[in-house]
Parts: structure tokens; sequence; C-alpha cells
């Protein structure tokens, strides 16, 4: 059995008090959202903090709120409310794709969107749809308040801007244009709790259901220190007309714009290769969505 | 230093002082003495401690007891009632779906849970909802088909009662 070792927990009732905390920099502090990252961690014996903060009371950090063109996800909010909920399932669908092949059934129901990000895992689910969805992550301190955007929060495996006193409370998303459509495909050996061995997010704007791509997005997951975008696939794209071959040749150009590496879970060769496939996918049913003929899960 | 918690565990309520690094699993199996919770892994990958936390299945090898602070808890010690085993717990005796029985108790808590929300799932949607629960024995196979007999068993039995 795993043993946690020792720590002093606080659990605030509001978020001043909780950011109160954390502003106090001589104990080594963690935040405690759902846990299924940090207490694995502790288990393991790579992070020992001398004392946890819960943001389990605070209230206005959980849930999904739409108020006209922006959608608010609090940071407490779970992969599994993500995955049920009618408006990101209408508005952002590649979104409820991608928290539904996150972990397994038990751990959606913990895992929190904050904490997803927060752990700058490379290979993490979610991030890829909130960058092909052009996203944006509001970070507060006791005396700060910023809202960055996930393409510069991340810095490397484990690593983002995060501040230790600083906490996520929103995530929040622009409706998006006419003509859009967007898709997230993960490649593990089996369906569920399963670390990404490659994952893209595509996203394409149309002029017109049948005009050029005014916008495109391709975000690479675990084939980089952090969640990337192919920049050159996507500067490819833009005001061409959709078509195979051109999503081939996007898809060819995407092969370039990452750098994995070869671990036990797959070799950088076939990592490319794969990049090259589900840049292909991903591009075909956001294209089939972007032209309102939906995409299945 | 301790905290004091108060948890509704198969609808009796406890009060209890524990130490932070305590989990819900070990809270459920060395604080109240309910042995059913397993712990295989401990970090979340094979759903043997399984328990249903406020109306949701959750891995309770990664929940603190301290953050289960308020909330509701079912085991699998407390979906049988006056000693009769709930439907689901039958039709996994009688479809074979226990070999060693160590993922039992995980299995069945999803299974019930499942039930509850969606009485007459997909098998697709039935393995959906086990996928976060590993069993080294029985192939899963069997353990499907005992949920699909509990699920007519309960619908069944609603329209027996309606009759
Ligand atoms: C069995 C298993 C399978 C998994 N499978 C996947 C998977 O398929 N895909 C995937 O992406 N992840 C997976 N994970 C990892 C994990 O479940 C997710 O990263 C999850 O979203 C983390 O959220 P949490 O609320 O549990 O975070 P916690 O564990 O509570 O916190 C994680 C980190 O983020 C910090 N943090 C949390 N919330 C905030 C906040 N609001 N502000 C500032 N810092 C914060 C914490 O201090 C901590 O450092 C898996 C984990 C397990 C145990
Ligand atoms: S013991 Fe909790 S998931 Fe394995
Ligand atoms: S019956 Fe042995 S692990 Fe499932």
């Amino acid at each position: 059995m795993l043993f946690l070792p020792r720590f002093d927990y606080e659990e605030p009732r509001t978020l001043p008090e909780a950011l109160d905390i954390l502003s106090d920099l001589r104990s080594d502090t963690k935040v405690i959202a759902g846990g299924t990252d940090l207490i694995v961690n502790m288990k393991k014996g790579s992070v020992d903090p001398a004392r946890i903060v819960s943001l389990k009371r605070l209230k206005g950090i959980r849930g999904i709120t739409r108020k006209k063109e922006i959608v608010a996800i609090g940071s407490y909010t779970t992969a599994a409310d993500i995955a049920r909920s009618d408006v990101i399932a209408r508005s952002f669908p590649v979104l409820r794709k991608a928290a539904l092949s996150l972990g397994s059934p038990l751990i959606r129901n913990r895992a929190t969107i904050g904490g997803n990000i927060a752990t700058a895992r490379p290979a993490a689910d979610l991030p890829p749809a909130l960058i092909a969805l052009g996203a944006r992550i509001k970070l507060r301190t006791k005396g700060t308040n910023r809202t960055v955007i996930p393409d510069v929060f991340f810095i490397g495996p484990g690593r983002s801007i995060l501040g230790k006193d600083e906490i996520i409370t929103e995530i929040s998303l622009s409706t998006l244009p006419p003509f859009t459509g967007a898709d997230y495909i993960k490649l593990g050996h089996r369906a569920a709790l399963e670390i990404a061995i490659v994952a893209v997010a595509s996203r394409i704007t149309l002029d017109s259901p049948d005009g050029v791509i005014r916008d495109a997005r391709i975000v690479l997951s675990a084939v980089a220190p952090t969640a990337v975008r192919a920049l050159s696939a996507e500067g490819a794209l833009l005001g061409e007309y959709p078509s195979d071959e051109l999503f081939a040749k996007a898809a060819s150009l995407a092969m370039n714009d990452c750098s994995p590496v070869s671990d036990i879970r797959g070799g950088a060769d076939y990592r490319r290769d794969m990049v090259r496939a589900l840049t292909i996918r991903t591009l075909a049913n956001a294209y089939r969505e972007a032209c309102g003929q939906g995409v299945g899960l | 230093m301790k905290k004091i918690i108060t948890v509704t565990v198969n609808g009796t309520e406890y009060e209890s002082a524990v130490n932070p690094n305590m989990t819900l699993a070990r809270f459920l199996r060395e604080g109240l003495g309910l042995f059913g919770t397993k712990e295989g892994c401990g970090v979340g990958d094979c759903g043997a401690c399984t328990v249903i936390m406020d109306g949701q299945p959750v891995n309770s090898c990664l929940v603190l007891a301290v953050e289960a602070n308020g909330s509701a808890i079912v085991t699998i010690e407390g979906i049988g009632e006056g000693g009769k085993l709930h439907p689901v717990q039958e039709a996994f005796i009688e479809a074979g779906a226990i070999q060693c029985g160590f993922c039992t108790p995980g299995m069945v808590l999803v299974a019930v849970n499942l039930l509850e929300n969606n009485p007459s799932p997909t098998e697709n949607e039935v393995r959906q909802a086990l996928s976060g629960n590993l069993c080294r024995c029985t192939g899963y196979q069997k353990i499907v088909e005992a949920v699909e007999r509990a699920a007519s068993k309960i619908v069944c039995g609603e329209r027996a009662g309606e009759l």
C-alpha cells in the first residue's frame, strides 16, 4: 500500500482567504482540486508539500456559464461536468470529446480542468482543445489579476508560468464564428486509462460552406515538451480551398513542427507518422463539421 | 494536526478526527472497519477502491478523508437491503462474474450507479462505465453480462411492482 507523507491541510471558504494563505511563501504550499495528479505524485514521492490548500469550499469556481458570446468554465469544473454540459456539447463539441478521453469515468468525476492545466503534463488532454479553441486562462494572486492564453502558459514538462501563490480561477472561451469545425483525436494503446502517445486537435473556419479556409489551428500533443501549434501546417491552409491534397500537405508539414522523443510508449519516427495521420483525420473531421455535417465521436 | 470530519456512510453519520494524509479508502477500512472497499494500486488505475461519493463513483484511494467532509458515501456494504443482496450482486453471482472477488465491490458499485442513471444501458455503455475498473480474472465478458442481466432484473422487478 502506498502511504501519503504528512502535511497540514487548510480549507478556506473564500477565494481571497485562499489567496491570502498562498501569499505566505515561507511554507511549501500546494493547492488541491480533484487530487488525481497531486495525490498520485505525493504517494510516489515526487512532490512533498508541507501544506495543502483545498479549493473544495470556494464558491463560484465550479460550473459552466454562458454570457452572450463568452462561455466561462470555473477552474474546479470536472472533466465529467464538461462532458455532460449541454452548452459545451452545442458550442465546443471538441472540448467534450477531449474531456471524455481523459482517464476513466472514475477519474473524470474528480479531475478538474484547472488541475489539468496546472500540472502542465505534455500529454494532458484538455490543453490541445483549449489552444485550438483560443481559450483564455484567468489567474489570480492576492494582489494581481491576469489573463493568459494557453499557448504561453506552458513552458515544459510539469512547468508553466503559474506562480506558487497563484490560482487558476476560470477558463473562458468565445463562441466560434460560423462555418467552424474542430476535432481532437488521442492515440493510445487502449481506450480508457491511457496517456496519449500522440494527440492532435485541429480547428478550421471557412469563409462560407464552399469557401476558402479563413482561420486554422493545429495543435500537436505528446510530441514536444508542451502542446505545440503546427504553425507551418496552419500557414499552408490559410486562403486555400479545403481538399484531401491540401490536408495531406499540411499534415506533412506538421511532422516537422514537433520534436518527438522515443520512449517506451512509442518511437520518435512512429510518433511523427502518427502526427501526419491524426492531422489529416482531424482536419477532415473539422472540415465536415464546418460544413454543417457534424463530427461523430 | 487532526481534523474533525462528518461523513455519512451508507446512511449513518460519523464524526471522526482524521489526519490530513488519511485517504478515504483507508478511513473506510481502518477507521470504520468497512473492509469491502479494496485497495489495489493506490494510484487511480484499478478501481478496486471505488465508492459512490455524493452520487458519483470515485477512486477512494485518491480522495483525502478530509475532502470527504460533509459528503455522503455509499460503499459495497450499503447497497443491499435488510440482509438481502442487491439485484446487481445477485446477477454477478448468477452470471459467474466473480472469481477472486477483489475487483467485485468496485464493479458492482459502478454498475449500481450506472443503472440508477440509465436503467437500460447498451452493451457499449456498460463497457464504457466499467472502463476504470480492472479485473485480472474474469476477462470482463461475464461482468458485462451480469450488468445486462441486472438491468433486465431491475426493470422487470419494477414492472412486477407496478402490476
Ligand atoms: C489513473 C489516472 C489516469 C489519468 N489519465 C489522464 C488522461 O488520460 N489525460 C490527462 O490529461 N490526465 C490524466 N490524468 C491526470 C489527472 O487526472 C488530470 O491531469 C487532472 O485533470 C488533474 O486535475 P485535478 O483536479 O485532479 O488536479 P490536482 O491533482 O488537484 O492538482 C494537480 C496540480 O495542479 C495544481 N492545481 C490544481 N488546481 C489548481 C488551480 N485552480 N490553480 C492553481 N493550481 C492548481 C495542484 O497544486 C497540483 O500541482 C490521470 C490521472 C490518473 C490518476
Ligand atoms: S486502489 Fe484506487 S484505483 Fe486502484
Ligand atoms: S474477479 Fe479477480 S480481479 Fe476481478
